[in-house]
Order: C-alpha cells, then structure tokens, then sequence
C-alpha cells in the first residue's frame, strides 16, 4: 500500500464525487414528485402496540421506550407547527392528536417506570380523550403502586373533568403513600369541599408547578396560575362596578369613572385608567361599562 | 522403581497442568491481538459518534429526557454491538483456524484441543471485555457531558454493564459451540436464534404451562431450561432510571451465566475432541 495516490486514485474519487452529487439531485427530484402525504394515512394507527413491541425489542424496551416518547413529541409537535391557530398545552383538543395516546401507551407499557409520557398524558390528553387520559395514568399507578405524582396526576385529570369526588379519592389514596407530601391529604380534603373553587384552582396549579421538571408544563400552569390571579381580579372589578352603578344608578362610561378605587388596589394603566391583569394587559370594560373583561392580546388565558 | 515411576508421574502431571494455564493465556492473547488487528475495535469509533451525537442532539428531542435516553442508547449499543462481534468473530475462530490450516501447526505442539478452544474463548472474551469497558466509560462520560458536572447515573450504571458482559459470555461461548460442528454462516444464524430466543425464555415457560399436552409441555419446558435465560441478566432499562440490580439476583445470575459458559465449553470440547482432521 502506498502513500501517495495516483492518477487512478483522482478519476476514482472524482466518480465518487459526482455520483454522491447525482444521488442527491436525483433524491431531491423524487422527493419533489412524490404526492403529498395523505393525512389520513399518516393518522393510521400504529402496526404494533406496546405489548406486542416489548414482545419482539430482545432487551432493548428502554430504548423502544424512548423511541415512542420521542415520537409522541414530535407528533404533538409536528401537529402544532402545522396549526395555525395558536395552541396551549392543556387544550390541543383542535389537533385530531388521535394518535397520542397509541404512542403513550406504547412508551408506558415498554417502560412502566418512565414517569414523563404519565404526566404527558396528565397535561395533554384530558382535552384530546379522557378515558385514555385515566386510562394509562391509572396503568402507571398499578404498575409503580408507590408513585404518589401518579396519584395527582389523576387527581388532575379528575379534577378537570369537574369530577370532584373521584378526585379526592385519588388525592387521599395518594396521600397515605409513604414519603407523599402533607398537602396531598389535603387536596383531596379541598376537593371534597370546594372541587370547584378558584382556591382549589390554585393549589392545584401549583403543586403541579412546583413538582413538574418540564419546562414547557411549568410554563403552561404558569399561566394557568396567571389566569386563577385574573379570575380574583376580575370578580374584585366586579365588585367595585357594581358599587359604581349602585352610587350613581349607571355603569362607569370609562375606567376613569373608576380610576381613584381601582388604583389603590390594582395596577392601572396611567392614560386610560384601565386596571391592568397579571401579564400586564388592560383589561376592557364590557357591558356598557358593566362587566370586565380580558383584552385578547393579553397572554392569559381566556378558559 | 515404582516409587521413581510415581514420581515421574507427577512431575509430569504438575508439568502438563501447570503448562496448561499458560497454553491457554498464550492462546487467548494471540486470539485478542488477532481480534485488534482484524479492526474489530473498530466499532468503538461507531458508538462514540453514536453517543456523541446523543448527547449533543437528544436534548432537543426528548422532552428533558437525555440522560435516561443516553443510558438507553448507550447500554444497548454495548449490547448490540457486543452481540455481532460475539456472534461473528466467535463463528470464525474456529474456522479460521481449520480453513488456513493453522490448527495442524497448533495441534503439533502440545497443546490440547479443550486447551485451545478454552484460549480462543478468553480471547475474544478478553476483546468484548476491553470493548465494554472503553463504551461503558464513553456512556459515563456522555452521562457527566450533560448533566453539566457529577452525575449518580455516571456510576450507577456499571453493574448493569457487568451483565451485559456476562450476556455477551455466553453469546461467545453458544458461536463457539456452534462452530465446532457448522459452517460460519450457519453458526451465526444459530447463535443469533439463540440470542432471541434467549429473550423469549419468558414466554416459552408460559408456552410450556399453557400446553394441554404433557408432551409438549416437556419439550417447551426443556427447551426454557436447556437454552439460556438472557432475561436474568438485562437490567438495562431499570439502570436508565438509576436502578441498580439486586445483589443477591446480580451474584445468582453470574452464576447461573458461568456454570451454562462451563457447560458449553465442556460440550464444544467434546465435539471438537471427535473432529478428524487427517
């Protein structure tokens, strides 16, 4: 063998060179023809579920595992770049995700123990299935009996389908789990006596906050909790223009009407007078200056 | 005179017993040395790409996940890889040897033929060792890259690594087997049967349970007990979530994998010990 390259070497490299550069011209030209995908095609359910993959994955499930819960992110996300609606995290009901829960299922029955497809299924699929929402977070329970964030989760799950009941169950069931925290016991107390109340809300929503690692979950409650703030807000603005129109038998004409109660409890927006809400957005006077309002540019969430 | 023939007897012995430990070590490091110089450790550049590429890519894609999917990633690698080069470079040993008629060379010496392939075995042993080490240390330092410092799982993971080792022993024992009696081609088909079968041992048992006749029930439960159990020893996915083997389950499935190795080279030696080769 030696060192330097002949001739030969440069024609053979040369074909190398312009072979690789047809191959892709003619990949890219294929690809170009190709039909578009038919969304129902792609919708198809998957070949194989989870108990049949962990069947044939000869040890390797972890890594299946994996494969489904990267897949079931790129499915959300994929759906949500082609939306062109702006979309939240815990209602993507608009997105046909119908293939999300397949794909948890599949990642949570390779890998019972991987905790993050359960809270996946917490957040995303209540608005999209909520069977299959209880379904797998109840699977993950029986499969890690002494996971109390799966218990909350369903709490979550219950809580949001205004089943107040069930919810506490799930919270107090949680609860007695050894090394769960206090406030467990006592959710599931709340839910039984106020499931449905701005407070309970709140609590809820932090505790997730507080317990999630997930960057874009943190984010949503962030906002859920922005909008449990708002809900407060409003009901005090209520308050006092029901006052108003109780004192001079009319609704404020503009928030100036207001401006002098309102600024020594919220913060106001100086040239209109208008309170502003948690993320810093007048709120608008609706009604005929009765009632209040979000404004729609404003990154709280409406419901 | 009969005390002199005794005596001799036993030097002779202690000779052939204590020249026996060192035939095979030579054998075995003349077999890892083959391995290096046929490129096997090649793969090694394969997976540090594969990791590298893990550990600086899989973050976007994982949902916050990386380091449970590098240890995913990483230990099956070691498995897969480790598999194909047990797989094919244990069919070969054997043959090789036949094909370019090296074997009359070796077996001219005084060098027994249970010797020999005891010596092949530690060898490619001895480079599936080597191997598995250098990607156990490549799995801790993607692990310690992307936790951005120490990492638990960094160390938590070796003795899930140990059992890969001990998996991808047998799997080298179970090609050697094979390529005592069978072509090269034919014995890596088998081995890798053995391989998933060895994964299935689970639903042969329940197979063997669920079978009306009794028949049939023998055959499948013989069958779960004669091939080996690969399921004792993968802890790959619990070690992904920091979990480290039982110990008293870890030491009996070393066992249960060493006594089935003793039990395969015991019967690879006694096929190749009828082997004509005039």
């Amino acid at each position: 063998m030696t060192n330097s390259a002949s001739p030969n070497d440069w024609v053979l490299l040369a074909i190398i060179v312009i072979g690789l550069t047809i191959v892709i011209g003619l990949s890219q030209r294929i690809d170009s023809q190709r039909p578009p995908v038919n969304p129902a095609l792609e919708e198809e359910q998957l070949y194989l579920n989870g108990k049949t993959a962990k069947r044939i994955s000869l040890g390797f499930e972890g890594m299946v595992a994996d494969w489904y819960w990267m897949r079931s992110l790129q499915y959300v996300g994929g759906k949500v770049l082609n939306s062109q609606a702006a979309i939240r995290l815990d209602d993507m009901s608009a997105l046909n995700l119908k293939l999300l829960a397949p794909l948890l299922d599949a990642s949570t029955t390779l890998d019972p123990v991987f905790m993050e497809p359960y809270q996946y299924a917490a957040i995303i699929l209540p608005a999209v299935n909520p069977d299959d929402a209880i379904r797998i977070t109840k699977k993950g329970i029986a499969a890690n009996p002494n996971a109390w964030r799966l218990y909350q989760h369903l709490g979550y799950i219950y809580w949001q389908q205004h089943d107040y009941e069930e919810s506490a169950e799930v919270y107090a069931a949680g609860g007695k789990i050894p090394g769960a925290p206090r406030w467990m016991k006592e959710m599931g107390a709340r839910m039984l006596a106020e499931g449905g109340s701005i407070q309970a809300a709140r609590q809820m929503y932090q505790h997730l906050y507080d317990e999630s690692e997930d960057d874009q979950v943190k984010q949503m409650l962030q906002r859920r909790l922005l909008q449990v703030d708002s809900f407060e807000q409003r009901d005090l603005i209520r308050q006092v223009l029901k006052d108003y129109a109780a004192n001079t038998g009319r609704c404020p004409a503009s928030w100036k009407d207001v401006m002098a109660v309102l600024q020594s409890r919220f913060k106001v927006e100086v040239s209109t007078g208008a309170p502003l809400d948690p993320a810093g957005t007048p709120y608008l006077l609706t009604a005929g200056g009765c009632d209040v309002d979000l404004n729609p540019s404003s990154s709280v969430p409406y419901r | 005179m009969a005390e002199t023939l005794a005596n001799e007897k036993t030097a002779a012995e202690t000779q052939r017993t204590g020249g026996s430990g060192r035939r095979i070590t030579s054998i075995a490091r003349n077999t890892f040395r083959e391995a290096v110089r046929d490129r096997v450790l090649y793969n090694l550049v394969l997976f540090v790409l594969l990791l590298t590429g893990a550990a600086v890519f899989i973050g976007e894609l994982s949902g916050g996940q990386e380091r449970k999917i590098i240890v995913d990633l990483g230990l099956s690698a070691m498995l897969l890889f480790g598999v194909f080069i047990a797989i094919f470079v244990g069919v070969g040993l054997v043959y090789k040897e036949i094909e370019r008629r090296t074997v009359y060379a070796i077996f001219a010496k005084p060098v027994g033929r249970g010797e020999f392939l005891v010596g092949k075995y530690f060898g490619l042993c001895l480079t599936l060792f080597v191997n598995v080490i250098i990607m156990g240390a490549g799995v801790s330092l993607a692990l310690t890259y992307v936790a951005g410092g120490r990492d638990p799982l960094a160390l938590s993971i070796w003795p899930a690594i140990a059992l890969i080792y001990v998996e991808l022993m047998i799997l080298t024992g179970v090609s050697l087997l094979f390529s005592c009696f069978s072509s090269p081609a034919l014995s890596a088909l088998l081995t890798f049967f053995v391989f998933i079968i060895g994964h299935f041992s689970a639903d042969l048992k329940g197979l063997a349970n669920s079978m009306g006749s009794a028949g049939a029930r023998w055959l499948f439960r013989s069958l779960y007990y004669i091939l080996p159990n690969l399921t004792n020893l993968n802890f790959i996915t619990a070690a992904a979530h920091g979990q480290i083997p039982p110990a008293m389950q870890a030491v009996t499935a070393v066992l249960y994998a060493l006594v089935y190795v003793s039990v395969i080279l015991t019967a690879a030696t006694l096929i190749f010990r009828r082997r004509n080769f005039k």
